[in-house]
């Protein structure tokens, strides 16, 4: 019943967003078992706080987009379990922030009902996992015949036959009208150590070239950007736990999401198969990755 | 130096790049630290401290400087509206040959 985290939050003080992130954290504290990190303190002496991130599961509450709180759980090589920014929280639940460093009434609700919501997601996330786990009944191989690219100690690999690409470095693997989407590996090695993935929701539609969730490293936060249109039927739940099977291999056990295709036909006009594919990757990999 | 060609269709009459929101900027400069393609441009004598000097450079579809941006300040078009446009080029241009 216990449900706790291990809080590295924000604390951004000159930022309406990052006192709304320490106040979240207060919140957690007050209301369940999780224990805070001071991420001032923590950057200069973690030894405190070592214990902490290892025995709970990490919960990292950003204040806005510059990622100050993620950065730092990179840095210190943390697994990140959850994840929130205060300014998306806050732009979902239609509510302005202003400039104001002390928080008003409205801010101190919000961050009160974030804080619960987080609680209540960390009971429901079982019976979540189990639902969508059972959709996944197509068999994929389990490896593929690769080409590969070298660049340095860089190793790209796109396999050669069965996949279709985008430009923006995301494969489909069209079993019937149902999709198998990654990214390839020009994301994994340009993003390096992976982080954190947010998915997108099951059930949802989405067009071609629309957003399929996010990939987040140290470095940067990256959007799937969708090879097909049609309706997300399965996430990879193993990405939750172990996002760096991303990193090990996008196109097998890395994998993003499944989908039901709508428009296979017109989105065939803007995908590319193995070869030119494979010749936007060598070009892409000799001018930006140094 | 970019590609300057999207899926066939010349880079040119794809609308895709950044938009600036000058009125949250706060010049932080970390969209322009991030973009490896000098979309971007710093001018630190002028009012306007940084424009989108190359907006095809922009990778059409990255929208990942605008996660980079504390404040909010960077949009981009539309991408279903994009995508039909690309395609409708290409038709345009498959007539033509």
């Amino acid at each position: 019943m216990s449900k706790s985290f291990a809080v590295l939050p924000c604390n951004g003080l000159d930022k309406g967003a990052g006192c709304i992130a320490r106040e979240i954290a207060l919140h957690l504290i007050e209301k369940s078992e999780s224990e805070m990190i001071c991420p001032v303190l923590y950057r200069i002496a973690d030894a405190r706080y070592n214990k902490i991130a290892q025995e709970k599961p990490l919960l990292v509450i950003d204040g806005c987009q510059t990622r100050c709180a993620s950065k730092l759980a990179s840095e210190k090589g943390l697994k990140v379990t959850a994840k929130i920014t205060v300014t998306e929280e806050a732009k979902s639940r239609g509510f302005e922030l202003g400039d104001a460093l002390r928080l008003g009434e409205n801010e101190l609700k919000l961050a009160e009902r974030i804080a619960d919501e987080l609680l209540l997601e960390k009971k429901a996330e079982k019976s979540l996992g189990s639902e969508t786990a059972a959709e996944g009944e197509t068999v994929y191989p389990e490896t593929y015949d690769y080409e590969v690219y070298k660049k340095d100690k860089f190793i790209f690999r796109v396999p050669k036959e069965g996949f279709l690409f985008n430009e923006n470095d995301s494969w489909v693997y069209i079993v019937g009208n149902i999709a198998r989407i990654g990214v390839t590996d020009y994301v994994q090695q340009s993003l390096s150590d992976i982080m954190f993935f947010t998915p997108p929701v099951v059930g949802n539609e989405v067009e071609q070239f629309g957003e399929l969730g996010e990939i987040e490293s140290g470095k940067a936060v990256f959007e799937v950007v969708s090879p097909v249109t049609g309706r997300i039927t399965a996430v990879n739940e193993e990405l939750a736990v172990t996002p760096e099977l991303i990193n090990m291999n996008p196109y097998e056990k890395g994998w993003i999401v499944e989908m039901e295709l709508t428009d296979l036909e017109s989105d065939k006009e803007l995908l590319l198969e193995f070869e030119g594919y494979f010749t936007i990757l060598k070009r892409k990999v000799d001018e930006f990755h140094v | 130096m970019s590609e300057d060609t999207f899926m066939g269709v010349p880079r040119n009459t794809i609308d895709w790049s950044p938009i600036l929101d000058y009125d949250k900027c706060n010049y932080c400069m970390e969209c322009v630290k991030f973009c490896p393609h000098q979309v971007y441009e710093v001018r630190e004598t002028e009012e306007k401290k940084l424009i989108v000097k190359n907006p095809d450079n922009c990778v059409v579809f990255c929208r990942a400087c605008g996660k980079t941006c504390g404040v909010d300040a960077i949009t981009f078009p539309d991408k279903v509206a994009t995508t039909k446009k690309i395609k409708e080029t290409r038709k345009g241009l498959a007539g033509n040959e």
